[in-house]
């Protein structure tokens, strides 16, 4: 084999090497598992608290990584845009907590969860994969082909409201379908309200300025 | 002819007896599930020649409680490292559905009509409500310090929670999901159990009693010293008498048996089991008792009449839980 050759396959290996070691193997995210999105920005502070206990802080535009089992948090006056893979755009509003979780089935896969203790998100949710569902104290919606708004109160009561397409919301005690345009109320130890029309822009007016 | 009829003859034969294979082949078996808390596992039992059918992945961390549907379908299991409630096909024998309920997911119990799986969260305080069906959570409810034991009333209008931090039983409205009383009930109540006259049984781990709550008045009405750390409780007969209550023991290696009316609770019997047992379960005529040992890992089957073993089954590493479903 000639000095070239040589040279060659060392500059291929060293390659191979770099590429290998750059793609994360030993990372301290790779201990953690696999991102399962990214938090975009923050209008104010969003606070992402991890398993361990870790916290961070965005502040503006940023790509945090977000993995399952943290917490997010925005305190008064602070709003934050997450996106979760595979494409599915979150905001979240003042003095909102919420925890990332999934569920896996056979037949269905991975469906993406967020948990959401008190405040107000918006979600867009696509189908398959993109498909998401909100749980909160009182009910759970779930959102697929649809674009919506949820806000819980400190009682856990939680008010959907679907800009378009169609979403479901569920109680212990039944579940509605909810169109877009309209909205249902969750709250505990009730079944959901009959949709009602509702005044959607002004619903999701607030995150105007954060998903920009 | 006769050719055409001895051929008509042997299909018929041959169609009946396909018939046979079918319905013994649909025929609902006799099921004891095992808890493995170490394995991450549940071991799966035929509850009539007690020889381990499979082992079932759990895809969780410490498996911890379980709960079985009426019909026998469906099957479970809390996972307590994991916080996570596993949804296992029964015929399959597998786990199908993995379902975030919340910090250290302790113990299951399914609703009278099956349709919801109530899962307390100790590390969390609070019940999670899964929609069985859709595996969705569909609610969660605040309870006191620590959940550790969870059932329901006959009628379904109750739940019950012990609450190990607060020595309570809390009942709970199922219309309304509010909590109405909080009964003081002694040291560390853990495992909690719907008796056969339609009263509330429970263990208090920490001490040496069990007690009993009356649907009714909403009230501790009885209890009884066992012996130190009784876990669960199991209730079956010996010949006509019963039913008794039957309470693992596991700072005595024993299985207490304890007359099941709770105007006259005493000790009827005492029945040497293995190291630390914890779980325990009876068939459906309460004739049969599945112990199962933290420390050996194995479950030992009881015959009620003799109180004699009749089998040591080898399960999982810790086994915690054991459920019956029979046909």
């Amino acid at each position: 084999m000639s000095v070239r050759a040589w040279r060659a396959g060392a500059l291929v290996i060293a390659l191979v090497a770099w590429s290998l070691c750059s793609s994360g193997g030993a990372r301290p995210a790779a201990a953690q598992g696999v991102p399962v999105g990214t938090a975009q920005n923050a209008m104010g502070t969003l606070v992402v608290v991890r398993t361990d206990g870790i916290e961070h802080r965005l502040q503006g535009r940023g790509s945090l990584p977000l993995f399952e089992g943290d917490v997010l948090r925005t305190e008064a006056a602070s709003q934050a845009l997450i996106q979760l893979k595979p494409g599915i755009p979150v905001a979240l509003n003042e003095r909102t907590t919420l925890k990332i979780l999934s569920r896996w089935d056979k037949a269905g896969g991975t469906t993406r969860i967020l948990r959401v203790s008190r405040g107000g998100v918006w979600a867009k949710a696509g189908a398959g994969a993109n498909q998401l569902e909100i749980e909160t104290p009182a009910a759970v919606a779930a959102a697929r082909d649809a674009e919506i708004d949820l806000k819980v109160t400190e009682d856990g009561q939680s008010s959907l409201t679907v800009v378009q397409g169609t979403a479901e919301l569920g109680t212990p005690f039944g579940v509605c379908s909810v169109r877009g345009g309209t909205a249902s109320v969750g709250a505990r130890g009730t079944a959901c309200t009959a949709p009602q029309p509702a005044n959607v822009a002004g619903a999701v007016s607030w995150k105007q300025a954060v998903t920009q | 002819m006769r050719r055409i009829l001895v051929v008509l003859s042997l299909g018929l034969v041959a169609g009946c007896a396909d018939m046979q294979a079918k319905e013994t082949e649909d025929a609902p078996r006799s099921r004891v599930f095992v808890a493995n808390e170490s394995s991450n596992t549940v071991t799966v039992v035929d509850g009539d020649s007690f020889q381990v059918v499979a082992t079932v992945d759990a895809r969780n961390h410490a498996t911890h409680d379980l709960a079985v549907s009426r019909d026998g379908r469906w099957l479970f299991a809390t996972n307590l490292a994991s916080g996570r409630l596993s949804a296992i096909n029964t015929r399959a024998l597998e786990t199908v559905a993995s379902i975030a309920t919340g910090d250290r997911a302790h113990v299951v119990t399914l609703t009278n009509d099956n349709r919801q799986a109530w899962v307390a969260n100790i590390g969390e305080n609070t019940i999670s409500i899964v929609d069985t069906g859709t595996f969705r959570i569909l609610g969660t409810i605040a309870v006191g310090k620590g959940p550790t034991g969870l059932t329901f009333s006959r009628d379904g209008r109750f739940a019950y929670v012990s609450n190990q931090g607060d020595k309570t039983v809390e009942v709970i409205d199922t219309a309304s999901h509010r909590v109405l009383k909080a009964i003081p009930v002694g040291t560390n109540p853990h495992f909690l159990v719907l008796g056969p006259d339609g009263r509330i049984w429970g263990t208090n781990t920490g001490g040496t009693d069990i007690y009993v709550i009356d649907p009714v008045t909403q009230d501790k009405i009885a209890s009884i010293n066992v012996g130190p750390a009784p876990q669960q409780i199991a209730f079956g007969f010996k010949g006509l008498q019963g039913p008794n209550a039957y309470v693992t023991v596991a700072g005595l290696n024993r299985v207490v048996v304890v007359s099941a009316d709770p105007s006259n609770l005493r000790i009827l019997e005492q029945i040497d089991v293995g190291q630390r047992p914890n779980g325990i379960s009876n068939n459906r005529e309460g004739t049969r008792l599945f112990v199962v040992h933290e420390i050996s890992n194995d479950m030992k089957v009881i015959d009620t009449g003799s109180s004699s073993l009749l089998a040591t089954v080898p399960v999982g590493r810790k086994p915690i839980r054991v459920v019956y479903h029979g046909n």
